[in-house]
């Protein structure tokens, strides 16, 4: 902090109260990012001292990073400076939820789990089945535009939010978007702040469209003996009328992880597993257990069968709860997040197989099979991981999603501090489009106040 | 504007790509609003290198930019508030790339939005926004101003399909952002990008995605005696989480006014009727038409019936999306607007709409995406009548003034505009327009693409700004 500590600590404890200030080590680094800790963390109880607190951190050229349930501050480059945790999980109410309009605004530090719960006294959801379920809020969820499978069936957080408010980093509160499902008045603003990592401004109020919850569903899981079989059944389904809610796509050394030992589902290891699920009308979800079934068997699967309850509850969540798994097996794996296309992925799985192989590392893949591939590099089980195998293997990954035929959009999630420090750092090659990110940050941030360094391209 | 200017673009894009003559300007003056605005010369680029040479141009000479598709917005987007060159898109019209597999396609901005479904009907496929002016509106246009149109009910606007954009930055550069995938790493610009109606960078291509056609469509007529039981069995519909593809309402007056244009077999004693759309596998179609038959049952439907085959159903549509020229029969001019609520309020919104006609003596019309709750109330008017333009002026605020009180927005599909531009402090502080102008800024520094849109200008900033006097009818399909 370039302001005496003790200042700092005095306006802040003015602003949202010393019962709401906390400077203790446990504290400070229970809010650490990349191993970098503030000088103290505060939970403001409002928008008003939310954006007071921003425009004292702005005066004083200190640094602040927005958190909520803590469970995503790994992701992105190390900050170059961090001074004040701005932790807003006492904003966590629900401000206005008309179920009878499918529309809702939240405030960010409300638990996506307490949120769901919510909704689902209303028959309605989000569908954001996103990892660290138990503590993330909807204020990270939307920072780190977390990754849900739903997303097949439903889109992204930028196609049911509606709008937000936020505080800017000059300690502005502005709005854009609003609270019906169709508007074009002005710039959506708020797209920007999806997936920004706290790095334009703090989120204050999020307004989601809300959906149904289906009368009934359906899972099944597929087994295939190599990832070419997997993806033609993945194409058959894309080329078929039926809408299965998401279609996951494990790589052999994943099905461990997913399918726990309980299940009924005897997925062999080295087999690649297809799982989806089916949502709608009973006759709708009966249909798409025949159809898939034998769309499968076209695809030459070993084996077709739908999941019962329990089972198939157990694979929707470690579906969801994927990277945290991963993490929990092995702190020191590299998750990519790699945004690719259908016809590329069978590819790209490939040749991060060759990657993994070269490096002597493990890989487990998870393919959303609308976009989204997860690919975790492991130290070799009982093998020493080297740092120097794990940077050169992300160089490599950032070079294959490059090639022209693969042309995929790379970004590391979870890593080591090593490789994030090492030359390629978490997001990639520099795009052309960063130099017009530069122009968005300063729009938002002139001073450089929100997480700097987090972010593409240095930002 | 310099004639060197002309000369200039001349010799850049040859004879045939320019025009300036008074009578070809003329042309440009107007879209599908009621705005005007006189452009001083008009350019047709056939590729992006000569869209960034025509930015670097205009640079030089610090004139004004306007990009175009094909002028059937409904806000004023294309039109040249303060003259200078409008760059038109119409022969950068080729469809560059269909990718079957990945459910994409490239196109260049000029590639009318119906044409695109056509090349891929065999295939399947089409793209799912589908503004009333569809077949003749461009994806240039539609980026620009996030159109909507009946079916984003169930499939989103504009925005929910684009992946991908090339555009041409105020100073010229080329720039790429997004891709087929459906995220690339990095901020979202084009979530920013489209719907900026053309203030923040000219549009040169576009990478969409293609949507499978349903298996099973369903289109159904329910015909009413009374607007407060149309409404409230769309509120009914919302409230049961039945999620139609498309749920239009036309009043009675519309109605009639169609009927005689298109004869699609419409009631023509009817108060008002919903067209709704089920689609998708057949059991979810049969379902649906069930749970949506019975609840307009419930709320004193006199007939729901079914479109029997694809030729009634395409005249129902016909009917529905030639409804602004049905009514442009029958007056002179009229004014449209495009003001969006919550979708539980829209019985009292019309009841609030018929008063505010009463009040002010004038004609609306309702024609409208009630199932998103956007509406389109369209009042009828003289344009030589100045006192009675003065009421049409009143009488939209009022309307767009409860849009705001009941949580709404200025506009759901058509855009802010020049039309709407100084309305926008109705729903936005000072502070939230400011980061706007900043963010306008950032792109265009100085104003000269596409000026006197989205922002208030400030010079009568909350107060309704008396438009000109409307030159013509326009029937924006």
């Amino acid at each position: 902090m370039s302001l005496p500590a003790q200042a700092t600590l005095t306006r802040l404890e003015e602003i949202s109260g010393a019962a709401h200030v906390f400077t203790e080590q446990t504290d400070v680094e229970s809010r650490q990012v990349n191993g970098l800790c503030p000088s103290a963390v505060v939970r403001p109880a409002d928008v008003a001292q939310i954006a007071e607190i921003i425009r004292f951190a702005a005066a004083e050229q200190l640094a602040v990073i927005p958190c909520g349930g803590g469970t995503k501050l790994g992701i992105g480059s190390p900050p170059l400076r961090y001074d004040i945790a701005l932790d807003v999980s006492r904003l966590n109410r629900v401000l206005a939820y008309d179920a009878r309009d499918l529309t809702l605004g939240v405030e960010p530090g409300i638990r996506i789990e307490d949120l769901l719960r919510v909704l689902g006294e209303q028959k309605q959801f989000l569908p954001l089945a996103v990892p660290f379920s138990d503590r993330a809020t909807i204020g990270g969820i939307v920072a780190a535009n977390s990754s849900s499978p739903l997303r097949h069936a439903y889109g992204g957080v930028r196609d049911f939010c509606l709008g937000m408010e936020f505080v800017t980093g000059e300690g502005t509160v502005a709005k854009s978007g609003g609270r019906v499902v169709k508007n074009v008045t002005g710039y959506d603003l708020h797209k920007l702040l999806i997936g920004s990592l706290g790095t334009l401004a703090v989120i204050t109020r999020v307004n989601f469209r809300t959906f149904p919850l289906p009368p009934s569903q359906g899972t099944f899981a597929a087994s295939f003996s190599d990832a070419e079989a997997a993806f033609s059944f993945c194409r058959a389904i894309a080329h078929s009328v039926l809408t299965p809610q998401m279609v996951e796509v494990a790589g052999p050394s994943a099905a461990h992880l997913l399918f726990s030992s309980d299940t009924t589902a005897r997925v062999e290891p080295r087999m690649w597993s297809v799982i989806v699920s089916a949502a709608g009308q009973p006759e709708v979800v009966d249909r798409l257990a025949h159809e898939l079934g034998h769309m499968a068997s076209k695809s030459a699967a070993e084996e077709f069968m739908p999941l019962g309850d329990s089972a198939a509850q157990s694979i929707l969540t470690r579906i969801r709860e994927f990277p945290k798994i991963v993490l929990e097996a092995a702190p020191s794996a590299t998750i990519f997040r790699i945004g690719s296309i259908p016809t590329a992925m069978a590819g790209l799985l490939g040749e991060l197989a060759g990657v993994a192989t070269r490096n002597r590392l493990d890989l487990i893949t998870l393919t959303r099979a609308s976009g989204i591939v997860y690919a975790a590099f492991l130290p070799p089980e009982g093998g020493l991981s080297t740092i120097t195998a794990m940077i050169n293997m992300a160089r490599e990954v950032f070079q294959t999603c490059g090639k022209p035929e693969i042309d995929a959009s790379a970004m590391i999630e979870w890593c080591p501090p090593e490789v994030k420090r090492a030359g390629g750092g978490v997001w990639g090659p520099p795009r052309n489009d960063f130099a017009l990110m530069r122009r968005v940050k300063a729009a938002f941030d002139p001073r450089g106040v929100l997480s700097p360094g987090r972010f593409a391209g240095g930002i | 504007m310099e004639p060197q200017l002309i000369h200039e673009l001349v010799a850049l894009l040859g004879p045939n790509a320019v025009l300036s003559e008074a009578e070809d300007l003329m042309l440009y003056e107007y879209d599908g609003s009621v705005e005007l605005g006189s452009p001083r010369c008009i350019v047709f680029p056939s590729s992006t290198r000569e869209v960034s040479e025509i930015v670097r141009l205009a640079n030089r000479y610090q004139t004004p930019l306007v990009g175009r598709g094909a002028g059937t917005g409904l806000s004023g987007g294309a039109i040249a508030r303060n003259g200078g060159i409008v760059i038109v898109f119409s022969r950068m019209n080729r469809i560059l790339e269909i990718d079957e597999a990945n459910l994409r396609a490239v196109v260049q901005p000029g590639v009318v939005n119906l044409d695109l479904s056509r090349a891929v009907e065999h295939l399947n496929l089409y793209f799912a926004p589908d503004p009333s002016s569809q077949k003749s509106c461009t994806i240039g246009g539609n980026v620009s101003e996030n159109s909507g149109g009946p079916h984003t009910l169930a499939y989103g606007v504009t925005a929910n399909h684009v992946t991908g954009i090339e555009l041409v930055l105020p100073d010229g550069e080329i720039v790429r952002t997004g891709g087929k995938n459906i995220e690339t790493s990095g901020y979202d610009l084009d979530g920013l990008f489209v719907g900026s109606e053309g203030t923040l960078a000219l549009v040169t291509e576009i990478t969409v995605r293609l949507t499978r056609k349903p298996e099973a469509i369903k289109t159904l007529l329910a015909v009413y005696d009374t607007l407060d039981d149309t409404t409230e069995s769309v509120v009914d519909i919302t409230v049961r989480a039945i999620t139609p593809a498309a749920c239009e309402m036309l009043d009675g007056f519309t109605l009639r006014a169609v009927e005689d244009f298109v004869h699609a077999g419409f009631p023509k004693d009817c108060a008002a009727v919903l067209l709704i759309e089920v689609e998708g596998l057949t059991e979810t179609v049969e379902a649906q038409a069930a749970q949506i038959t019975e609840v307009c049952r419930i709320h004193g439907a006199r007939e729901v019936r079914v479109a029997r085959d694809n030729r009634e159903r395409d005249l129902l549509w016909k009917g529905r999306k030639n409804a602004f020229g049905a009514l442009g029969r029958l007056s002179p001019m009229y004014y449209v607007q495009d003001g969006v609520i919550p979708r539980t309020r829209l019985p009292e919104t019309l009841r609030c709409i018929s008063e505010i006609g009463r009040k002010y003596d004038l004609q609306i019309g309702n024609i409208f995406h009630a199932g998103d709750g956007n509406l389109h109330p369209l009042i009828l008017f003289d344009e030589r009548d100045r006192a009675q333009f003065e009421r049409v002026v009143a009488a939209g605020n009022e309307i767009m003034q409860h849009c705001v009180a009941v949580g709404g927005a200025l506009t759901g599909e058509h855009g802010i505009g020049m039309e709407k531009n100084e309305l926008m402090p109705l729903i936005f502080t000072p502070d939230d327009l400011a980061l706007m102008a900043r963010v306008r800024e950032s792109f265009n520094p100085d104003g000269r693409l596409n000026p006197g849109k989205v922002l208030p200008l400030g010079k009568a900033c909350g107060e309704i700004r008396v438009q000109p006097m409307p030159v013509s009818a326009t029937s924006p399909a």
